[in-house]
């Protein structure tokens, strides 16, 4: 890859003059070449397990290839807890099913690793796709999502998602959600729209560029006021239980409070950990909040469950690139809907801005690479005009990009004068577990719901189908779970550990490689540490 | 290099980095208060902050934050409501009763003493006890307004004396208003045609 770029100064200059339409783009050439999913090295086949072969990255398949955490040993004696649903995670997916299980009648206990919310809903800022235009159709919704997956997208999971969209804005709305509305005269209103990258028709609803944290803490907020759920913090799972005969009964609980495990054992379990990006695939900046680190995936593959599309990953297009104290945090889609182009360092607008996101992120990492990329303080980037943007539609930063504005604030740059640095960020897991429309996997009482999950996005997710995604199967997948048979818990065990154990020793991988991550390595955890705390031995006090 | 204090333990970072990848330097495990890393939209990384020379302790979230010489930083756990605020989503949903609901919900509502203490904890800037006051009033719209950047750290009702709890009732606020109020015609429609079956999905490959 060349090292050469523009500098910072130059590319500025550039800018002044007007741009021509980007060049046509042959899109296959351009992913095959610069997509970091097909790059050299960046997957190698699985070798143990129910999707033994698939491609799927290295740090992932490090993880998927893993021992367990614990044995028959660590939870002999502990604390067991019943429970009609556990769900595991606490960012929207796991929010939505337990606040639909509950509303069935069923008791629910929601455990979480960090904190109720602290997830990756709430920092999502574009928006969430519904088909309510009279313009647009289920049928346009459909065809987007199948069509900017690369066709590799499960055709009844988006029929599903498509279908049930509308019907999810008004679940949000009586959940107390807003929307970004306009007025239709004689007091009606309709919702806003933008249209996302890839789509052929505006689809996005939103509330500003805020959109993941108006949907989080309204539902966070519904999750602690509902008499059936109990929300478990700082409580993440370390494996899932089953009654030996395949069935997923519940799951053993690291807490962080007790410093000690517990059992659950719960009549169904849904899954909803998120996604990956913590693993920092390809040396990427991740947009990935601390927990993303592909729990979820371990333990639902370890018990049987099958992958897919496990080796295709979103690189959002538009990631800081300058400041390198801000690498990681994005730059909503809604700038690009809303009208703003990207220059390279010769002031070239590249690729049509509003091309699917894995074609966008592959553009500008062309643009880099080729050394049209722009230099600043030894970041390397494209430009995001924002002043071009304001000057078309002035009032449009403050009015519309909140966040935007936020995170250029805190770089100390004036986005109304100055463009931004942007560059490809890793953000988002497009494959997962193989799940039914009704969220259940191959394992018989285990569900999926959310990042976790596969099949919906294919091969690349559309803006705003991940926050639909999340409450479309968030309610199948608690709906389905609540009518599982929780009056006879019976048998929940770790036996499926040993089989494990022997599947890894006949392939040959080392037993001393340990998952689920729980947290990435910049949070210095350590289980050994935090379990001695509570051993720690009681002092007689004086 | 700036050094900084950080629940006890001393970490010396370069200038710029935020307090909670000074926390990360100074080998604090990171498995609480932590969430989006830097976005500021998670209010998980609330924190107290004292500056050198001054006697005034601070709120702010870590992940915003940046260090400076001789700060003293401690994080402040998730904090739980004294008494939980009771309602249900169903509560929201008739705007004739919506006020009378707030008022049996968050019954200190109209307790305010304008003691700002909420406006001084709030790290988004919000004008926290105008929100409050607006609420009380039954000006449920204007009061959801003041409240739309509001991340739900809960150092306003850390720091409230009447126990208002002043962002769960702008919160509340907000949800009577969307669910109470937006009925979008677009929607509804398209709701409709999706129920008469004039939306059908066809799936085959084209």
């Amino acid at each position: 890859m060349s090292m050469n770029a523009i500098p910072w100064a130059d590319a500025l200059a550039a800018l002044a003059a007007p741009p021509a339409a980007p060049p046509a783009t042959d899109v296959q050439a351009l992913l095959r070449r610069w997509h970091p999913d097909h790059q050299a090295g960046a997957s190698v086949p699985l070798r143990v397990g129910a999707s033994a072969g698939q491609a799927c990255p290295p740090p992932l398949a490090a993880l998927l290839h893993a021992n367990t955490l614990i044995d028959d040993t660590d939870v002999a004696g502990c604390a067991t807890v019943d429970t009609g649903l556990l769900v595991i995670g606490g960012g929207g997916a796991g929010c939505v099913a337990a606040l639909t299980a509950a509303a069935a009648g069923v008791k629910v206990v929601l455990a979480t690793k960090l904190g109720l919310g602290d997830s990756n809903t709430v920092m999502a800022e574009g928006g969430i796709q519904a088909a309510i235009g009279a313009e647009d159709s289920l049928q346009a919704h459909f065809d987007d999502t199948i069509k900017a997956g690369q066709r590799a997208g499960d055709p009844a999971l988006v029929r599903a998602l498509v279908t049930e969209g509308p019907a999810a804005i008004r679940w949000l709305i009586e959940q107390g959600m807003s929307f970004d509305r306009e007025e239709q005269g004689g007091g009606a209103i309709r919702l806003r729209r933008k249209r996302a990258g890839g789509t052929s028709v505006p689809r996005i609803l939103s509330t500003r560029d805020v959109t993941g944290l108006e949907m989080m803490r309204v539902l966070r907020e519904a999750v602690l006021l509902h008499p059936n759920i109990t929300v478990w913090n700082r409580s993440p799972v370390v494996e899932l239980l089953s009654d030996g005969a395949g069935r997923c009964r519940g799951a053993v609980i690291y807490s962080l409070y007790l410093h000690r495990f517990v059992l659950v054992r719960a009549g169904a379990v849904v899954l909803a950990t998120g996604g990956a990006g913590r693993l920092h695939l390809n040396d990427f900046p991740t947009s990935n909040h601390l927990g993303a680190t592909a729990d979820g995936l371990v333990l639902a593959y370890r018990l049987g469950a099958r992958l897919r599309e496990g080796d295709s990953f979103q690189y959002h297009p538009t990631g800081v690139g300058w400041p390198a104290s801000l690498r990681g945090q994005l730059i909503s889609e809604a700038a690009r809907s809303l009208g703003a182009q990207m220059r390279n360092g010769h002031g070239e607008r590249f690729i049509e801005e509003l091309s699917a996101r894995d074609v966008v992120a592959a553009a500008i990492l062309r643009e880099i690479g080729e050394g049209r990329g722009v230099e600043r303080d030894g970041c390397l980037g494209v430009l995001l005009d924002t002043p071009g943007l304001e000057r078309a539609k002035p009032g449009v930063l403050a009015g519309s990009l909140v966040s935007l504005l936020h995170l250029a604030h805190k770089s100390g740059t004036d986005p109304a004068r100055e463009p931004m640095l942007v560059c490809p960020t890793l953000h988002y897991q497009n494959g997962g577990i193989v799940v039914q429309p009704d969220g259940s996997t191959d394992v018989p009482g285990l569900f999926c719901a959310g990042e976790v999950s596969g099949g919906i996005h294919g091969r690349n997710r559309l803006m705003g189908n991940a926050l639909l995604e999340l409450v479309v199967f968030g309610r199948r997948a608690g709906l389905a779970a609540a009518s599982c048979d929780a009056a006879r818990l019976g048998r929940a065990n770790l036996d499926h550990v040993q089989d494990w154990r022997r599947a890894l020793a006949a392939a040959g991988l080392p037993l001393e490689v340990r998952a689920p991550m729980l947290f990435p390595e910049v949070a210095n955890f350590s289980m050994a540490a935090d379990r001695a705390l509570g051993r720690a031995p009681v002092l007689a006090a004086g | 290099m700036i050094e900084v204090e950080i629940d006890g333990r001393t970490a010396t970072v370069p200038e710029g980095t935020t307090i909670i990848l000074a926390a990360a330097e100074a080998g604090i495990a990171l498995t609480a208060n932590v969430g989006c890393m830097g976005q500021g939209v998670c209010g998980a990384c609330r924190a107290l902050v004292r500056r050198e020379g001054s006697r005034e302790v601070e709120t702010a979230l870590a992940c915003e934050t940046k260090v400076e010489q001789g700060m003293r930083v401690s994080f402040l756990d998730r904090y739980t409501l004294p008494q939980q605020q009771a309602y249900g989503t169903a509560d929201l949903a008739d705007g004739w009763t919506i006020y009378e609901r707030m008022l049996a919900a968050f019954p200190n509502a109209t307790h305010c003493r304008h003691c700002s203490g909420c406006d001084r904890a709030c790290p988004k800037g919000i004008e926290v006890q105008k929100g409050v006051e607006l609420a009380a009033q039954g000006e449920l719209g204007a009061a959801a307004a003041v409240f739309e950047l509001c991340v739900m750290c809960n150092l306003c009702s850390a720091a409230c004396p009447e126990s208002i709890a002043p962002n769960h009732l702008g919160l509340f606020a907000r949800r009577a208003v969307a669910a109470s109020g937006q009925r979008p015609t677009d929607l509804i429609r398209r709701l409709h045609e999706i129920e008469a079956g004039s939306m059908a999905v066809d799936t085959t490959p084209r």
